[in-house]
């Protein structure tokens, strides 16, 4: 019942708001989804199932352990969005068939990416996951300018093409996996000894590279910066804080596969090899960048690429993902939203364009700060703590010769974005134009950034708990 | 009779190779979407007979009539005759797609040894329609190209989930989803969008966004 209601809610409240287009129905949409997708969340947290749901669908749709951790980090930042959003219709100005669009096309991409998390079929998985392309596209597009179609266009065909290719891969691995008959997860794990070893890696190549398009993993990644930039600042921290993780949880369970069957190590060469080149194409963009949107989107390639190292590198590797994807997609929301309103304060994407944003509206300018310190990692934030745990781990492994270019890596990364940002924050160029800002731009980041803090500095044992029991039961 | 079929559809992929007028593309489509219609009602025996219904009138419906009645009502409206001159002259792309078709077969006769049930001939044509249309696609300039390229490479896919229709009809069911929303719904709306506001759909104008 409450996988059918976090599924199918957001299909009838969008439904409803597109076909109104009454205020109050657009506020009740946008905001009770949210709402719903927390008490759901936090049911499940408690243990709390109400277990009646018609059998086909609770055969489908499940929500184990790690789909909900997933669940709740997209719920975190979809709440935030959807309040940052009220701000963002003041600031343009929408007519209300605008904003019924852009909630109807929201929350089918929620609804989309609910899809991906619970599905327990790999081809459910994946229709998902290319309904998520299909309902974001429209979002990049919402603008209306000749580069938000731009991007809009790239991204829709290289992730076409890519999904298409992930598609083979699962075809691929029906024929590898003749015996076992059934796509489900669970089967694919009990029985992952039975299948073709060979045919398994050519299977899991293309579906690497399907999702990996989607995730924007290096070298699959010439879509993001376009389409993270070119979309509105809300539609961008959704992206960036949910779809990449959706995608990637996808990876994960397919990886789940090797594990199973012990040929974990050709998976693991993989994505150590991807996650380097991603922090290495971040490291050499990320400092003759012009644009500050686009800069986060590099750094999401980042963190991306830190995501597959940690992965790579086995049990440990795993509570080192979990509290990375937390990290990441709250930090990463927080500062898109805060870009968000310097686009609206500035009227430019351009990184020389702004300057003293710190006396023109303080509360910005240090959201802007504080939220570039969470993402390169400054204790006491979890960022912080996960690149620790990295380094400790090649460490251990033997593997102590990767820390060298890692360092150098994030060196440069961090070097380039504090450049940036303290460009932007401080200055001396006057530049008056008094626009104002509505608190619902400065809430859900101050309380992500607050969320940060508290996880930084002293991570909740019930939490600890959580992440610890999920790596213990995927090892 | 099926083979035949199977290597009618590989020959299109070379033609494809040669020509340069797009309505030559998108008729190459349609008789594609023809020649899978025909594989399904042949070949599929095993899953139950609305499922072939099923397969059957989306092949024919969708892969042969709407999609290419769709596209060339969008040329003739735009006024596209030709593809502009590509990265790779037609002579070389010919020699290039020859070599696909080599490629194709040796892994596909390679790959059925590995006792998987793998029929060759299946498996080499879906292959090769994949390459060569992915190949079609880094090579060609006109937007509209890369759509019917990828229209193709859909293609490719259907038959190679053809090969496991038997156990797993769901598979071909999904890859029907997929050709309808994407080819359709979504390249349709943005290439439209494309043509008005940039006047010409090329590739070579989307470059405003770079770093």
């Amino acid at each position: 019942m409450m996988i059918s209601l976090v599924l199918l809610l957001p299909i009838l409240l969008g439904l409803l708001s597109y076909i109104t287009k009454n205020k109050v129905v657009n506020r009740i949409a946008l905001l009770g989804t949210p709402l719903v997708n927390i008490l759901v969340a936090s049911a499940y947290w408690f243990n709390y199932q109400w277990d009646w749901a018609p059998g086909w669908l609770s055969e489908y749709f499940r929500v184990d352990s790690i789909g909900l951790y997933f669940f709740s980090v997209m719920t975190i930042v979809f709440s935030s969005v959807a309040i940052y959003s009220l701000s963002y219709f003041k600031q343009h100005n929408f007519s209300l068939k605008q904003e019924s669009v852009y909630i109807f096309e929201i929350l089918l991409f929620v609804m989309a990416m609910t899809g991906v998390i619970m599905a327990t079929h790999l081809a459910l998985l994946w229709v998902f996951v290319e309904a998520t392309t299909l309902t974001s596209a429209l979002l990049i597009y919402f603008e209306k300018k000749k580069s938000s179609l731009e991007a809009a266009w790239k991204y829709v065909y290289i992730c076409s093409i890519g999904i298409t290719l992930a598609f083979v891969g699962i075809i691929l691995l029906s024929i590898a996996s003749r015996s076992i008959d059934s796509l489900f997860f669970t089967d694919l794990y009990k029985r992952a000894s039975e299948i073709n070893p060979f045919w398994l890696k050519i299977a899991f190549a293309f579906i690497f590279v399907g999702l990996g398009t989607k995730i924007g993993i290096a070298p699959f990644h010439a879509w993001l910066p376009d389409a993270h930039s070119e979309a509105p600042s809300p539609v961008s921290a959704l992206l960036s804080g949910t779809l990449l993780n959706t995608a990637f949880l996808g990876i994960f369970r397919v990886q789940e596969i090797f594990v199973f069957a012990d040929l974990e190590s050709f998976s693991n060469f993989l994505f150590l090899g991807t996650g380097f080149l991603s922090l290495m194409v971040c490291s050499v963009f990320i400092l003759r960048l012009k644009n500050y949107k686009r800069m986060l989107a590099y750094s999401s390639i980042e963190n991306m690429g830190l995501l597959f190292i940690a992965l790579s590198l086995g049990k440990t590797g795993i509570f080192i993902v979990l509290l990375q994807v937390l990290a990441h997609s709250l930090s990463k929301t927080s500062l898109f939203l805060t870009s968000g309103n310097i686009l609206y304060l500035y009227k430019s994407k351009k990184i020389d364009d702004v300057s003293c944003l710190l006396k023109k509206d303080p509360r910005t300018g240090w959201l802007w700060i504080i939220s570039m310190l969470a993402i390169i990692g400054m204790p006491p934030f979890p960022v912080f703590l996960s690149k620790f745990l990295i380094v400790k781990a090649l460490w251990t492994q033997g593997l102590t010769w990767l820390t060298i270019p890692f360092f150098l890596f994030l060196v440069i990364i961090t070097y380039g974005m504090s450049r940036a940002v303290f460009n932007m924050a401080f200055g001396d160029k006057e530049n008056l134009t008094h626009n104002k800002l509505t608190y619902t731009a400065y809430l859900p980041q101050i309380v992500l950034l607050i969320i940060l803090l508290v996880i930084g500095i002293n991570l909740p044992r019930e939490m600890l708990n959580f992440i610890n029991s999920i790596a213990g039961l995927i090892n | 009779m099926t083979d035949i079929l199977i290597i009618l559809l590989g020959t299109t992929m070379l033609y494809v190779f040669a020509v340069s007028r797009i309505e030559a593309y998108v008729k190459t489509l349609a008789f594609q979407g023809v020649l899978l219609f025909l594989l399904v009602i042949i070949d599929i025996k095993q899953i139950y007979w609305f499922n072939i219904a099923f397969l059957g009138i989306e092949t024919l419906a969708i892969k042969a009539i709407i999609i290419p009645y769709f596209l060339l009502k969008v040329i003739r409206k735009n006024e596209i005759v030709r593809e502009v001159e590509p990265f790779i002259t037609q002579f070389y792309s010919l020699l290039i797609g020859v070599l696909i078709f080599i490629f194709g077969f040796i892994a596909a006769f390679w790959a059925s040894k590995t006792n998987t049930g793998i029929k060759p001939l299946y498996f080499g044509t879906s292959l090769v329609l994949i390459i060569a249309s992915l190949f079609l696609i880094v090579n060609r300039k006109k937007i509209i190209t890369h759509i019917l390229c990828y229209l193709m490479l859909e293609n490719g896919i259907f038959l190679l989930s053809l090969s496991v229709a038997n156990e797993m009809p769901m598979l071909v069911n999904i890859g029907v989803l997929l050709d309808f929303f994407v080819g359709v719904y979504l390249f349709a709306i943005f290439f439209n969008k494309i043509h008005e506001m940039y006047d010409g759909g090329h590739i070579d104008v989307l470059t405003e966004l770079k770093d």
